[in-house]
């Protein structure tokens, strides 16, 4: 009876088409949402993803992601250095600065000042160059962080640094090496361009050595945000946060747990966030219910042939495994091209620099998601064919 | 209203009542249909639209609960069986001819004969080879791989007339099987019920509205306002005897 079933189902071909054509889009919508949001997500914990080698991060107790963060006196870091299974232990501040542009606009950029000595957390630079050019006096590199457009500087020299009042209507390029800015009426001398992972909320950066993170940012007693920590060989990042934690008090997290732990924040803590995922449980809803209508429709047109198998003896049991044998291969079919559509398009929006990532659980969660509304339709369709009195058979009933 | 007769009885109906609806709307189908019918009988129900032929012969296939009497089938009393024991019972002892034939619109000729055997059991190879054969039997032996939309009225109706035997069952129910048709095609599907559908062990119920194949019938059921008022015997009841 299964295949009776499936030539029930692809009998009429533009109807088994557009139910094809439904679910693959609900496959693709909530697998490309999820894969969007990961994006997002996967933003919003890069300088984490950029900083590779440290196994541990450890910071104040009472921060919880990258995103907002506290500084430690200076002292943590010869605490963390004493601390039994540290290889070794860099410092990292983070803050925030409005920098001037030579036109006399400004933009606020994110300040990541690294370890003077290892230069560990620095970037590559766009044109193949190393991170030392950072020893220069007051040099950064600087990155859009998935911005556009907001790292200008006038094209003509007359109008950098004029005399006479700003010049902000003049011709402007794209900064370059040797181009300069003023930070907290500190000058910054670019060395260099990166292109590091962009960020979520997209903001531009500013690389440089602790030091002069220390000359251009806003005056504090304390400058340290975080420490990077490598464990000995044979020390797990795990335990060595919690050697960390426990001897210093500070908050002591492996890399891949703050990443996590970043996350949660975000989705906690961030309207933006919270307004995302409001869009795309909507998305995700539309989506939903056009597939099952859909089946339920299809079930539903197809009454008559369910109550004549009956009549001839298809028990209630044979009804429903045809039902849901019809569900099945439509909701696998339809994923299947869903899920196809989206990697294509995922590639051309990730090429794009969108934040697209298809993390393992993206197409899981459109899979599931489609099963599951699914068999809900061919459930509530089931029901009028279990209901069915085989009478309608005859005509006049 | 009880037959005589000494052959053995494939339906026995006593005082079988059904109304539809409540209150102030409800109608009255049947009240209180006495009625036998025999092996190797071919009775036709004949009556005004609305007089309950179609609740009645929906109560004898199992497809229809009564409200009041006793209705047995084949030696079944409907009343005990399970729905789901009824289910097996219309699968395996019941054929069934429609008035709008019912075919299955996305299967073949041969898939719609065979899904009465599919559901009793029977393997696909064996149960092509029962398909064909019923096929052949009403003539249609070259159109087995036919979607019905590509086959005539009279030729979708002798697939249903196939569907309706393949499985041998001993009690075949037909509903206006020849209204749809033009006089010519209908007296030949009559023939084939009577050719082919018709055996010794085998009763046939026909309602119908047409007068012009009520020579086919060994005995003619009158109904009017859901009752049995007369039944006659048919052009064939020396047959039968």
């Amino acid at each position: 009876m299964l295949y009776i079933a499936l030539k029930m189902l692809m009998a009429d071909r533009a109807k088994y088409t557009g139910l094809l054509l439904g679910i693959a889009f609900t496959a693709f919508l909530v697998t490309f949402a999820a894969a969007y949001f990961s994006g997002f997500m996967t933003r919003g914990f890069a300088l984490i993803a950029e900083n590779g080698a440290a196994d541990v991060w450890v910071m104040d107790a009472a921060v919880e992601s990258v995103e907002q963060t506290i500084n430690m006196p200076d002292s943590a870091l010869d605490r963390i250095r004493g601390v039994e299974g540290v290889r070794y232990a860099v410092p990292l501040a983070l803050g925030t600065v409005d920098a001037r542009f030579p036109n006399g606009r400004f933009q606020t950029f994110q300040v990541i000042g690294v370890d003077d000595a290892t230069l560990a957390g620095a970037p590559v630079l766009k044109d193949g160059g190393v991170p030392t050019v950072l020893r220069a006096p007051d040099a950064a590199i600087i990155d859009d962080g998935g911005t556009s457009g907001k790292l200008l500087t006038p094209v003509l020299k007359t109008d950098q640094w004029p005399h006479d009042g700003a010049h902000l209507e003049a011709a402007i390029r794209e900064l370059a090496v040797g181009d300069e800015l003023l930070a907290n009426d500190q000058r910054i001398k670019v060395v260099g361009r990166s292109e590091t992972l962009p960020r979520f909320p997209p903001r531009p950066l500013i690389y440089t050595t602790f030091a002069n993170a220390a000359r251009i940012l806003p005056q504090e007693r304390h400058l340290l945000t975080f420490v990077l920590a490598t464990a000995e060989p044979g020390l797990s990042p795990n335990d060595l946060a919690q050697r960390i934690h426990a001897r210093t008090g500070l908050r002591a997290r492996a890399s891949e747990d703050f990443k996590t732990d970043t996350v949660r924040w975000y989705l906690v803590n961030s309207e933006d966030v919270g307004d995302m995922a409001a869009m795309l449980i909507l998305a995700m809803s539309v989506g939903f219910g056009v597939t099952g209508v859909l089946l339920y429709i299809f079930t539903y047109e197809n009454l008559k042939q369910y109550a004549v198998l009956n009549a001839m003896g298809a028990t209630p049991r044979v009804l429903l495994s045809m039902i849901f044998a019809q569900t099945g291969i439509c909701a696998l079919t339809g994923t299947g091209l869903g899920l196809g559509a989206c990697v294509l398009v995922g590639e051309i929006t990730a090429k794009a620099g969108y934040p697209f990532r298809m993390m393992w659980f993206t197409p899981l969660l459109g899979t599931v998601g489609v099963l599951i509304v699914s068999l809900t339709a061919a459930a509530i369709s089931a029901r009028p064919v279990l209901k069915l009195q085989p009478a309608v058979v005859f005509a006049g009933r | 209203m009880s037959t005589d007769a000494n052959h053995e009885i494939a339906v026995r109906c006593q005082g079988v009542t059904k109304t539809y609806g409540t209150g102030v709307a409800q109608v009255a189908a049947l009240r209180g249909i006495d009625l036998d019918v025999r092996q190797g009988e071919l009775l036709m129900l004949v009556g005004p639209s609305g007089c309950g032929k179609t609740t009645l012969i929906s109560i004898i296939a199992a497809i229809l609960d009564k409200d009041g009497g006793q209705c047995k089938v084949l030696g079944h009393d409907l009343e005990q069986m399970s729905q789901n024991d009824r289910v097996r019972f219309r699968g395996k002892s019941i054929g069934f001819v429609f008035q709008v034939f019912n075919l299955l619109p996305s299967l073949t000729a041969l898939e719609n004969v065979a899904i009465p055997l599919l559901l009793n059991g029977v393997p696909r190879g064996r149960a092509e080879e029962r398909v064909r054969s019923a096929l052949d039997s009403v003539g249609l032996g070259e159109r087995m791989n036919a979607y019905p939309a590509q086959l005539s009225g009279g030729q979708q109706q002798r697939v249903a007339i196939a569907r309706a035997l393949v499985h041998n069952p001993k009690l075949i129910v037909c509903d206006e099987p020849t209204s749809n048709l033009d006089h010519k095609t209908g007296q030949d599907m009559m023939d084939i019920l009577r050719g082919v559908a018709q055996s010794p062990d085998r009763a046939l119920i026909i309602v119908t509205h047409d007068p012009r194949i009520l020579g086919f019938a060994d005995r003619i059921a009158y109904m009017d306002d859901g009752r049995i008022t007369d039944i006659i015997a048919g052009k064939h009841r020396g047959q039968l005897q």
